[in-house]
């Protein structure tokens, strides 16, 4: 595996971008926005291969001496995670496509430039570039947020860009503070000295609480139920797949590479977890909306996926790993399935949506295996990464922390099955549906009228959320592919000196 | 000294700012706020006057620390771009203000 291709991954998505600013067509741009993330993904799987006999590939950009360059960093950890995310980007472009909102004015370069921040972000190894590939992907999404959705989006799209902002602020402060500390915004080099000098900590601490407001932890995730259901179920899948996730994985990196163990904080970390569980879980039943209720269940997903960090070992790690490699693929197929609801009825809320389940008999099955896969449920990934979870916490050797951590798991996924039932009751069952809103291509959703039978959430819109939901289901069958790579992933976590080496040799 | 004084007056103004209701304010807080950011990046540096960091002039010891030069100017593009696109957004909220939506020819209803 040659070092030198790794900029290709986000730059060929930034060149793709110019391109279809250029070439207004179509067709051509909806080759790429397809093309582009599934070459991106094929790329993941290859990286993927090529870390079975090379653990580590690092890249110096421009051919300076390591330490002075910016190094791109591949490992079995970011492969996966640039597999996944593409794979989900994939999907939802044939989303954006097939509802017609990537003919809006530059939203094919607006997805592919945030396909680049996100590509990048996952494989810098320099913190100050992952701020700066952080804002590559944020940018393009203050535009997304703007163009797409109800009206709402506008109000919405100010919190979204406020809280983003201050967020990179904080980011770049700690950036700032790290160096001053440090002498070095290296990741490989600042390996494990977050733990022996108190100021370096402080740097790191301010960083990683930075990305926890971009992830959506409790007590600070009040922004993302908010932000996300304004803008259209296409591109929340968007945000949701890549935002939130590349912060999550940062976390994962940085806190396990710059502590090397246990931060001196590690208790706060436990409570944040339990309460974005928890927290998360039960605000599900506040939210009569599909996609707001979903949106919590992302705020869970966090929490359960953090668990995985908090428990700090191979078989913890690996856990959280495989949940969030589930979670990106389950959230992305409930939110495009319930955008193609969307869509082909007008609305998203619990009271202007019943009966589907007659209606609609294979859009009642994906949800149904969907939000199984979410309480963790077989026949689905969930199941496997709630299991992982389990399993992990029962083994930690300390008495409280295995059953404060299971208890949590069973208490959060409670909540989480009756307030999805409460969704599942709410939209299928019931009545046969009488009116809806058609798609109106001007003003988004025309006026309520009287619903013809021959209306129904077409094959072409239901595709891309079935598609990911089969990933899902391929990953319960397939489980023994997707664990050890999980494990690898916790492995070279835990022990930073191979990283460490490849980019400073 | 000057250097922290500056930058806690900056993060004061910024605060204030940011916690008004207008957007044009928000604004001018994040302004202040960026700039805040970008001097402590430059604290992080040395942060008294030094030789120009260029190759084959003068010794590395005189030479001041090209990182957090090149860090703010980074910032300092970035933090410009999202000024101007949230100075977008105020004008299109029109009343500067979320209380009244803007007419865009969709029936506001969820």
């Amino acid at each position: 595996m040659n070092p030198v291709l790794l900029p290709l991954f986000p730059v060929v998505p930034l060149l793709a971008a110019a391109a279809t600013v250029l070439l207004r067509q179509t067709a051509f741009n909806r080759l790429l926005t397809v093309g582009v993330p599934l070459l991106s993904a094929a790329g993941g799987v290859g990286m993927l291969l090529a870390h079975r006999t090379e653990p580590v590939v690092a890249h110096h950009i421009g051919g300076f001496a390591a330490g002075i360059a910016i190094p791109l960093v591949s490992d079995t950890f970011s492969a996966l995670m640039i597999t996944v995310t593409s794979l989900t980007t994939a999907a939802t472009m044939i989303f954006l496509a097939t509802t017609g909102e990537d003919r809006y004015r530059f939203v094919p370069a607006l997805a592919l430039m945030l396909l680049a921040g996100v590509n990048g972000a996952l494989l810098t190894g320099d913190l100050f570039n992952l701020f700066v590939f952080i804002e590559v992907m944020l940018l393009p999404s203050y535009a997304l947020i703007a163009v797409t959705g109800t009206w709402r989006r506008l109000g919405a799209g100010r919190l979204f860009v406020l809280v983003s902002l201050l967020t990179s602020t904080l980011l770049l402060m700690g950036v700032a503070m790290l160096y001053a500390a440090a002498g070095t915004v290296n990741l490989a080099a600042l390996a494990g000295r977050a733990s022996e000098d108190p100021w370096t900590g402080f740097g790191v601490a301010l960083v990683l609480l930075a990305l926890a407001i971009k992830a959506g932890v409790v007590p600070v995730h009040t922004w993302l139920p908010r932000a996300y259901p304004a803008t259209s179920a296409g591109v929340m899948a968007l945000f949701s797949a890549l935002h939130t996730k590349v912060a999550l994985y940062a976390i994962y990196r940085i806190y396990a590479t710059a502590y090397g163990g246990e931060a001196p904080w590690w208790p706060l970390l436990v409570v944040a977890v339990a309460l974005t569980m928890v927290v998360g879980a039960y605000s599900t039943f506040g939210e009569s909306v599909i996609r707001r209720a979903l949106a919590f269940q992302m705020v869970t997903g966090v929490g359960h996926i953090l668990l995985g960090l908090a428990l700090f070992t191979q078989v913890g790690i690996a856990a959280g790993i495989f949940y969030m490699v589930h979670h990106i693929v389950v959230i992305g197929a409930l939110l495009l399935s319930s955008g193609a609801v969307e869509h082909t009825y007008g609305s998203g809320r619990y009271d202007r949506l019943r009966g589907l389940i007659r209606r609609d008999p294979w859009v009642a099955a994906v949800f149904a295996l969907g939000l199984f896969s979410l309480v963790g449920l077989p026949p689905s990934s969930g199941f496997f990464g709630k299991v992982g979870l389990v399993q992990a916490s029962a083994a930690t050797d300390v008495p409280w922390q295995q059953w404060t951590y299971i208890t949590l798991i069973i208490v959060a996924s409670l909540g989480s099955l009756v307030a999805l039932q409460r969704l599942w009751v709410a939209v299928f069952f019931g009545p046969d549906l009488d009116t809806y809103r058609p798609d109106s291509p001007r003003t988004g959703r025309g006026p309520r009228t009287e619903l013809p039978p021959q209306v129904r959430v077409t094959g072409r819109l239901l595709a891309p959320g079935a598609t990911l939901l089969v990933v899902s289901l391929a990953m319960f069958v397939g489980a023994g592919i997707v664990v050890p790579l999980t494990v690898d992933a916790a492995a070279a976590l835990l022990d930073p000196t191979g990283y460490s080496q490849a980019v400073l040799p | 000294m000057f250097l922290p004084v500056t930058i806690g007056v900056l993060v004061t103004g910024a605060v204030y700012l940011m916690m008004q209701r207008s957007m044009v304010r928000i604004v001018f807080g994040f302004a202040l706020l960026s700039h805040a950011a970008n001097l402590m990046l430059l604290a992080a540096g040395v942060s008294y006057w030094r030789g120009e960091p260029l190759g084959g002039y003068g010794s590395p010891a005189d030479q001041a620390d090209p990182l957090p030069q090149a860090f703010v100017l980074t910032a300092i593009v970035i933090a410009l771009a999202v000024t101007v696109f949230m100075l977008a957004l105020a004008v299109i909220g029109h009343d500067d203000d979320t209380k009244r939506m803007p007419d865009t020819g969709e029936v506001h209803d969820r």
